[in-house]
């Protein structure tokens, strides 16, 4: 019987590492509870993907008073844009979906989709004061489910000093043609001619889109001659060596990392990256991006939208409904856009950011004739071909394939996958 | 070793002490002490069992059972997914990534490991000699692994960037013309080759290192004595001691890489193109790389990753086992 | 002998040029995180930090020193969970060899093959059901998912290396099973447990999905997350990405020499003879 208590001691090694992993276990989170506590008071929980501002920023600050107007407590989380739109899915598959959530434009059509957003019209939250285009973005089926924040979208941002040394009068750009001719120039005169984002992800599609749609483009038809035009011409800049290589991997900002160095003369990017244009050290100036054969090309709605997702508990709605009030108030409004370097979604809140910094006016104009990528009916087809999409700008420039073979198989495979 | 050791219904040391002295003592008192050595053994492995059924069961189930149904964003929310089968296995077969993925994943997973051993084993029995400063450089090696591989993998990607990378400007300045590393579809998959070989160094380092110093010093010794030169004494002493944590080194290594995908999908995105996709970063890009999640083929993929990890360890514990019969 | 001494020497030296290989990597990381913002694409790149900013290090030092002490915390107590699951396991596993120890074997293997982000997909449905999320102690239960089957497998692997003399031995002194395995084997396995420990560590510390997923709302977040300050929706912060990394990595390098030191000191060669 020696050996007993030894093994009883074993077992009881064992016990405690299960008590501890027990004791573990019994403490309760706050976390399970955030999502459905009761009515009025309580802690509201509240997600978006700026992960960059804590509580003490502008935009925290804004959150934390719009909840003490409402009379709550508001719990918010930042996370990156990606990593939001998964999440969501997956806490609203546990229903445990924030009450208030800020989500990036093209993943609405998805959330939507999963049935996890409420109409704005439920809500009775009032969106005439907002740009139709920019809303586009947010309506599937003809309902509204979003409100948007504030809008962004692309333009070509050039540097003065390098095209004034290479001889190229940016008035002149008017078409492709016009702007591969000042590319030319600008490498003859030994600087370097465009940097844009072809990287494998939404980002790749989203700075693609106004060369797509410049050249008269459909997505819902991948493989046609106009779509063929416009990414022959991206492949035609890279083994010309007009564009860099690198544009493969090039996120946006990466992309205007190469803009920031003062030897390119253009680079595709956003309405966001105003603020970091003042402080590249070297003169820029903005102008739309040319259509195939003039005028402005549209380029796709940027920026993000408020929404409120389902909740099991529907008297939240209504504290919900004076946050969202709160958030897309015009004083707030213009906070929050010029601290995010955005254009207002209302023509009033455009207006006094105008006034405030007339750099923006070229945006204000831009964003005006953007276009929606979910918009035209296209809702959560836009995600498979958007993936295709990117995919064929990525073996085309990266001398895989042909751009009519890559976008042949890019059609071929969003046909397969709508079956 | 090891897996296969603990697999053969061996007796533990406790029972075959109780078999010594069965003639003695009487049947059922053996059978009795047998029993509570199985009891005692039992209950060292209690925690892990249950450890493993609270943790890996239900994530396990969840993969198998996103695969083996048709998902949708909407069905993956109110979880009503009709069952399909083996549906998304068959989609994901006959999708013309998977080849070349499957490829990928052979030559990555292979070459990895063959070269993060050598090279780990060579550091190791560096190392194992006594110099001055060895204890802090081996140290030193262990830093990639401390590093988020969000960074690491950053990194690489920015050395290896076409344009302003640090390697092509290094080629430039002996003369060499630059190289699109990860933007052409010929190096992308040697390039993500060689940042996974960096960061898989210092694993195999430490565990090799950790059982060179389990080889008794008077081996060698006895071994000098003999007049075994370096050489002899790596090829008699070293490298037969060291073969039950090779074994495990290579074995964990090629699970490990088997399932490497961050590293990848920061470096390339599996792209351009296809030209380094592996199958673990094909899984991820259908079940998280578009915004539109296609989670059943994604886990499909994942279980076909699985059952290759298993078919290997089935094949070693198989090899194990002949070599000790 | 002056030679001995001389050799020893020259192979300080080549270990020196190998670790500067090794480390390239990570010099590099530190020049990013000094290079300021517009220069960082320049061709040719700058190989030092010519004009260095500390921007990126401000930001750091003033954000993310809590989450560097929350990474420590879980970063240990990953280590504890694992130890004290893990090497039981492997003493059993590989001395006392239970029936079904090769299935179990096989379950360890197949666990870790598990991808992270499914694994994180269950957790997240259980720590809901548990009020585990967004606690410190419920992402040290997840960080050991990725050390445990590996600390298992390299228990298993050294123990069943020491020789069945030494417990018999321990046996015939009347020594328990318990008791054989804390003042026998445990001393013995000191390589071991430093290894496991020392991976335990370096994976809880370096963990991003399962924190993010996990623990991205909580109050006591790992430094991993603290990363994402500087990863907007539209911009990415570079110097401060790094220098993050670089801060994060400053406590756990002390930590490793210092556990390299000990490991050195530990080893006492003669535990274990044939």
């Amino acid at each position: 019987m020696r050996h007993l208590p030894r093994t009883l001691l074993a077992v009881a090694l064992a016990g405690t590492t299960l008590a501890a992993v027990a004791a573990c276990s019994s403490g309760s989170g706050s976390a399970a509870t955030a999502g459905s506590g009761s009515g009025a008071g309580g802690t509201y929980t509240f997600w978006d993907p700026y992960p960059q501002f804590d509580t003490d920023s502008n935009w925290g600050r804004t959150v934390t008073a719009c909840g003490t107007a409402a009379g709550v407590t508001v719990k918010r989380t930042g996370m990156d844009t990606t990593d939001l739109g998964n999440k969501a899915l997956l806490a609203a598959q546990q229903g445990n979906d924030p009450d208030i959530m800020l989500v990036d434009n093209p993943v609405v059509s998805t959330l939507v989709q999963a049935g996890i957003l409420n109409k704005t019209s439920d809500l009775a939250l009032d969106t005439t004061a907002i740009q139709k285009n920019v809303i586009g973005a947010g309506v599937v089926d003809g309902s509204a489910y979003v409100v948007p924040i504030g809008a962004n979208t692309l333009a070509l941002y050039y540097n003065k000093n390098v095209l004034k040394a290479a001889g190229v009068d940016p008035a002149s750009i008017k078409d492709w043609a016009s702007l591969t001719a000042a590319l030319q120039k600008v490498k003859a005169a030994g600087k370097k001619g465009i940097t844009f984002s072809a990287i494998g992800t939404e980002e790749g599609s989203f700075q693609f889109l106004p060369w797509f749609w410049g050249a008269g483009g459909d997505l819902t038809k991948l493989d046609d001659a106009n779509a063929v035009a416009a990414l022959t011409l991206w492949k035609s800049w890279v083994s010309q060596g007009l564009a860099p290589n690198d544009v493969l991997q090039n996120t946006q900002t990466t992309s205007w990392q190469e803009f920031a160095t003062g030897d390119y003369a253009f680079g595709e990017n956003g309405t966001w990256q105003l603020g970091n244009a003042a402080k590249a050290g070297f003169p820029y100036g903005v102008i739309s991006i040319p259509g195939r054969n003039g005028g402005s090309a549209p380029a796709p709605t940027g920026g993000e939208f408020v929404t409120v997702p389902v909740q099991k508990d529907s008297s939240r709605y209504a504290t919900d409904k004076k946050i969202v009030e709160c958030l897309i108030s015009a004083r707030n409004l213009l906070a929050t856009d010029t601290t995010l370097s955005y254009v207002a979604p209302t023509s009033a809140v455009q207006t006094q950011q105008v006034q405030a910094n007339p750099a923006l006016g070229p945006w204000v104009a831009a964003v005006a004739a953007a276009r929606g990528r979910t918009s035209g009916g296209l809702g959560t087809k836009y995600p498979v071909i958007s993936q295709q999409l990117w995919t064929a700008v990525q073996s085309a420039l990266s001398g895989g394939q042909s751009p009519q073979a890559a976008l042949g198989a890019a059609q071929q495979a969003v046909a397969n996958h709508q079956g | 070793m090891t897996l296969a050791r603990a697999d053969r219904p061996q007796r533990s040391p406790a029972a075959s002490r109780a078999t010594a002295t069965a003639t003695a003592a009487d049947a059922g008192d053996a059978r009795r002490r047998r029993l509570r050595g199985r009891l005692t053994s039992w209950a060292f492995v209690a925690p892990l069992i249950v450890y493993l059924a609270a943790f890996y069961l239900y994530p396990l189930y969840r993969n198998l059972d996103l695969s083996l149904h048709h998902y949708t964003v909407r069905s993956f929310v109110d979880g009503d997914a009709p069952f399909s089968g083996l549906d998304n296995f068959r989609q994901v077969l006959d999708d013309p990534t998977f080849w070349p993925a499957l490829r990928n994943t052979m030559v990555f997973t292979l070459v990895s490991i063959a070269l993060q051993y050598g090279a780990g084993l060579g550091l190791a029995v560096f190392f194992n000699r006594r110099f001055r400063l060895s204890g802090l450089l081996r140290a030193l090696f262990l830093i990639p692994w401390l590093l988020p591989l969000i960074v690491s993998s950053s990194t690489w990607a920015w050395m290896l960037n076409s344009e302003s990378g640090v390697v092509n400007y290094g080629l430039h300045l002996i003369g060499v013309a630059p190289v699109d590393w990860l933007t052409s579809p010929g190096w992308a998959l040697n390039s993500v080759i060689l940042a996974n070989i960096w960061i898989g160094i210092p694993f195999n380092l430490v565990i090799l290192h950790s059982g060179l110093q389990n080889i008794p010093g008077e081996l060698y010794e006895a071994a000098a004595l003999d007049g075994a030169g370096a050489w002899q004494q790596f090829r008699r002493i070293t490298f037969p001691l060291l073969r039950p944590v090779s074994a495990i080194v290579l074995l964990l290594g090629f699970v490990y890489t088997l399932k490497v995908f961050d590293l990848i999908w920061i470096m390339t995105k599996g792209g351009p193109g296809d030209s380094s996709n592996t199958l673990a970063t094909w899984s991820y890009r259908l079940g998280f790389g578009s915004l539109l999640p296609q989670f059943g083929p994604g886990a499909a993929v994942g279980n076909i990753l699985i059952l290759i990890a298993l078919v290997f360890g089935l094949l070693y514990i198989r090899v194990q086992r002949r070599q000790e019969a | 002998m002056t030679t001995p001494a001389r050799r020893s020497t020259g192979t300080t030296v080549i270990g020196l040029v190998l670790t500067a290989l090794m480390l390239f990597p990570v010099y590099w990381m530190l020049n990013v995180s000094l290079t300021p913002q517009q220069d960082m694409r320049r061709t040719p790149p700058d190989l030092f930090p010519l004009h260095p900013t500390f921007a990126g290090y401000q930001a750091v030092l003033q954000d993310q020193l809590p989450y560097l002490l929350t990474s420590l915390l879980i970063g240990l107590g990953t280590v504890a969970l694992t130890l004290l699951i893990s090497a039981p396991a492997g003493y059993a596993l590989a001395k006392l060899r239970p029936r079904g120890g090769g299935a179990l074997s096989i379950v360890l293997l197949v666990a870790q093959m598990i991808p992270g982000i499914v694994m994180a997909m269950g957790f997240y449905g259980i720590f809901l059901d548990l009020g585990l999320m967004n606690t410190w102690w419920g992402l040290i239960v997840a960080d050991s998912t990725i050390a445990v089957p590996f600390g298992v497998m390299i228990f298993i692997a050294f123990m069943s290396g020491i020789p069945d003399e030494l417990t018999a031995a321990a046996k015939v002194d009347g020594a328990g099973t318990f008791r054989t395995f804390w003042s026998v084997i445990l001393p013995v396995s000191r390589n071991a447990l430093v290894t496991v420990s020392l991976f335990g560590f370096l994976w809880a510390w370096s963990d991003f999905v399962f924190a993010n997923t996990l623990d991205s709302g909580g109050d006591w977040r790992p430094i991993t997350l603290g990363i994402y300050r500087y990863i907007g929706n539209n911009n990415q912060e570079w110097n401060a990405i790094m220098a993050t990394a670089v801060v994060a990595s400053v406590p756990a390098a002390l930590l490793l020499v210092l556990a390299q030191r000990y490991v050195a000191a530990g080893v006492t060669a003669g535990a274990v003879k044939d």
